[in-house]
């Protein structure tokens, strides 16, 4: 080899051998969760199950063999998103009739319950030994219980990852970001990323003084794509148009116009909590400072505004990196790489990769499939039967 | 000693309803422990006069409890719009440059006055008729002179101001620019919710 | 110690795949085992509380909840108690009873419901009692909430 030879740059995925080795393990769980094993009494079930299934592997062997994380995870993010409005209306037709949340629906504990609740019932759970939400602890649909438990699951293993790979919200609000090549508003005041935790700080007083979910009454725009309660009073009615207004601007709107997440990063309370998670968990984002050139491509990129001068002097995001994987697959050096902490950043980047979509894709078959798995259900069910449930 | 443990026993509630507004009030701000500990006093001094018109207004009617029972709703609906608008006030006043002379405008006048916000806070908060002020009156009306119940009055509002004490430590950090950014918002966020609740309890009745 | 810190953050992140697996798995367990340990209930101001006493009628029972006062320190000065009356399809066309909700063998108020349209009168007995604060009809019963003052305050 002579001195003027170039050597090719190392392609950043794993070869077709390996990557359908790694694709194994996930391949077989995926399975279990979607079918529940060998097909039952229904073969719609079955049919919905393997059609998520497929789907789910494929985007992961892509992720495995191609080494891009981002492109990949946004189908399955959106898909999660447009899906759970499917099967949550379809849910909720089914066992109450309609979408309109009645006082007596309230009264019985019939009302899901969502991660973005948590941050509302902390402080009087800690107080009272009660969670002010009207719904069910153990029973019925997405009960109290099952949401924390995977909340918390979720948030040890993968941090603020949970906002990019499992919040079911999440996707909408991305999918819209997405639509224009170039943003229309091309800078955001970096003081309004302040503004999430502002949000956490006033319901999360609110609603221990008033023993009742601030955010969910007032704040929550995904109630427009959901379930509200019925229009019955002024108040009700200025609380309507509260979160309608809260969804067209932050959830559509302002995404289109700026390409970034804005309800994710400007305004959910979930997320400040989810960003503290990040302090402790063993994954996040780095970058090298010997290869980055200082393009600032990844802050340009970056949908929730977690990269900024000082974290490429650092070589570390913000706390509030969800580790979409954007910026490490737009860095035109490779400078930017998954990575655990303790390790050495740059080695080992596609073992710290891996070693993150692991946990990340068992829980998103699990949680994430199966509301994809349920959409598809309802849809077919639909075509044949001419009902979603 | 009577009124002050009726007090303690009692003062938590106050806290509870005041906290929402005084937390991010005091992370905007940005002051020191010891500036926030003398707004503290000028908030908890509104407070008492809150306290005291409401308990003239329930004398003037003759009837402690059901006179004052049936304003409840206006009064509370005047305090939250009150209470929200000395809070946009707060965050949005322009603060005096040092050295600065002849400055006209509301933004400025507020700027001049700074102890109009938090006396005008704990007037507005005092107006709730909250549990402990019932209890306050029916013990000072127990006292058997004058003097007994004022006395028996103002160590119940000692009591009740106990736990207001530990707000002023969010002053320790001040340092931190973020902090303020954060009160900033959160002070409009809970000023729009009593704004909309105040508004609909006036016009309620 | 580099060599340490890297061996633990790859032991670490190797530890997350059986605690997912272990989280999804045992899902049911792990609920129950959040609501055994921690005691946690659904909010009394949502749910009504538990029932404390029943009464007995011809087909149906009238179920008297627990009165709701909490606060999120110590009780508020004013709450609720929650009266049901069911099995729907045994009830009257009118419900028509006197209501005693903290058992001192005092009626505290008076319940008028017309089980057809949910229209429902509550006057009060005592002075606890201040009013109606709505009447529901449940999946199998009809819910009577009426606004009451804290004896304890």
């Amino acid at each position: 080899m002579t001195a003027q030879t170039e050597t090719k740059p190392r392609k950043p995925g794993l070869g077709i051998l390996k990557s359908l080795l790694l694709m194994l393990p996930i391949s077989l769980l995926s399975f279990l969760f979607l079918t529940g094993g060998p097909p039952g009494g229904d073969p719609l079930r079955f049919i919905a199950g393997i059609v998520t299934w497929l789907a789910l592997n494929t985007l992961f062997f892509l992720m495995l063999y191609t080494g891009k994380t981002y492109r990949y995870r946004l189908v399955l993010f959106v898909a999660l998103a447009l899906t759970l409005i499917i099967t949550f209306a379809a849910s909720i037709l089914s066992t109450r009739g309609s979408l309109a949340l009645t006082e007596a629906d309230i009264l019985q504990g019939k009302t899901p319950f969502c991660h973005l609740v948590i941050p509302t019932i902390i402080i009087p759970a800690l107080f009272t030994r009660t969670i002010i939400f009207p719904g069910s602890l153990l029973t019925g649909f997405a009960p109290i219980a099952s949401m924390l438990v995977i909340w918390a699951g979720a948030t040890l293993a993968l941090g603020r990852g949970w906002c990019s790979w499992l919040c079911f919200y999440g996707g909408l609000d991305e999918g819209c970001s997405r639509i224009l090549k170039k943003p229309v508003i091309k800078s955001i005041d970096r003081r309004w990323t302040y503004l999430p935790w502002a949000v956490l700080l006033g319901v999360a007083l609110l609603s221990a003084a008033t023993l009742s979910p601030a955010y969910c009454e007032w704040l929550c725009p995904f109630k427009a794509v959901t379930e509200a309660a019925a229009i019955t009073s002024t108040l009700i009615l200025i609380q309507t148009v509260i979160f309608v207004t809260l969804f067209v601007g932050l959830v559509v709107v302002l995404p289109i116009l700026t390409r970034r997440r804005t309800q994710c990063a400007l305004f959910c309370p979930l997320g400040p909590l989810q960003s503290l998670a990040n302090k402790i968990n063993v994954f996040d984002v780095r970058i090298d400072p010997e290869k980055c050139s200082r393009c600032k491509l990844c802050m340009r990129s970056c949908p929730t505004l977690s990269l900024d001068e000082a974290s490429l002097e650092s070589g570390r995001t913000l706390m509030t990196c969800t580790k979409c994987g954007q910026c490490v697959d737009a860095c035109p050096r490779k400078a930017i790489s998954f990575h655990i902490k303790g390790t050495k950043v740059g080695i080992g980047a596609n073992v710290a990769r891996v070693l993150f979509l692991y946990p990340t894709f068992i829980f998103f078959s699990a949680f994430g499939g199966g509301i994809i798995a349920s959409a598809i259900l309802n849809v077919l069910k639909l075509v044949t039967t001419g009902r979603m449930y | 000693m009577q009124g002050f443990l009726l007090g303690l026993a009692n003062g938590t509630s106050c806290v509870v309803f005041c906290a929402p507004a005084l937390i991010p009030f005091f992370m905007h701000e940005g002051q020191d422990v010891r500036q926030n500990l003398v707004t503290l006093f000028k908030f908890l001094g509104g407070r008492m006069g809150g306290y005291l018109l409401i308990g003239l207004l329930a004398w003037g009617a003759g009837s402690l409890l059901s006179g004052a029972a049936g304003y409840q709703g206006l009064l509370l609906g005047i305090a939250y719009v009150g209470l929200a608008a000395l809070l946009l006030a707060a965050v949005f006043r322009k603060k005096a440059p040092a050295g600065a002379c002849a400055f006209e405008g509301a933004r400025a006048r507020l700027s001049r006055w700074p102890a109009l916000l938090p006396v005008g806070m704990g007037f507005l908060a005092g107006l709730k008729i909250c549990p402990p002020l019932l209890l306050a009156f029916t013990g000072a009306a127990s006292a058997g002179s004058l003097a007994g119940s004022l006395v028996f009055f103002l160590a119940f509002f000692l009591g009740t101001s106990v736990y207001f004490i530990p707000i002023p430590f969010l002053g320790v950090f001040r340092r931190v620019s973020a902090l303020q950014i954060v009160g900033q918002f959160a002070a409009v966020i809970v000023a729009v919710y009593y704004l909309v609740v105040g508004a609909i309890l006036l016009v309620a009745g | 110690m580099q060599k340490l810190k890297g061996i633990l953050g790859y032991t670490w992140a190797a530890l997350l795949i059986p605690l997912v697996v272990a989280t999804l798995f045992g899902m049911g367990d792990w609920m129950e085992l959040l609501v055994s340990s921690t005691g946690l209930t659904v909010s009394p101001w949502f749910s009504g509380d538990v029932v404390a006493r029943t009464v007995a009628h011809a087909g149906y029972e009238t179920r008297i909840h627990r009165p709701v006062f909490r606060a999120l320190i110590g009780e508020r000065r004013e709450g609720f108690v929650q009266v049901d009356w069911g099995p729907l399809e045994a009830l009257p066309a009118q419900v028509d009873e006197e209501v005693d909700f903290d058992g001192d063998g005092q009626a505290d108020f008076r319940v008028v419901l017309d089980t057809a349209s949910g229209r429902a009168t509550l006057t009060p007995l005592t002075e606890y009692a201040l009013g109606l604060a709505g009447a529901y009809r449940l999946d199998d019963a009809w819910a009577v909430r009426a606004a009451l003052k804290n004896p304890r305050r």
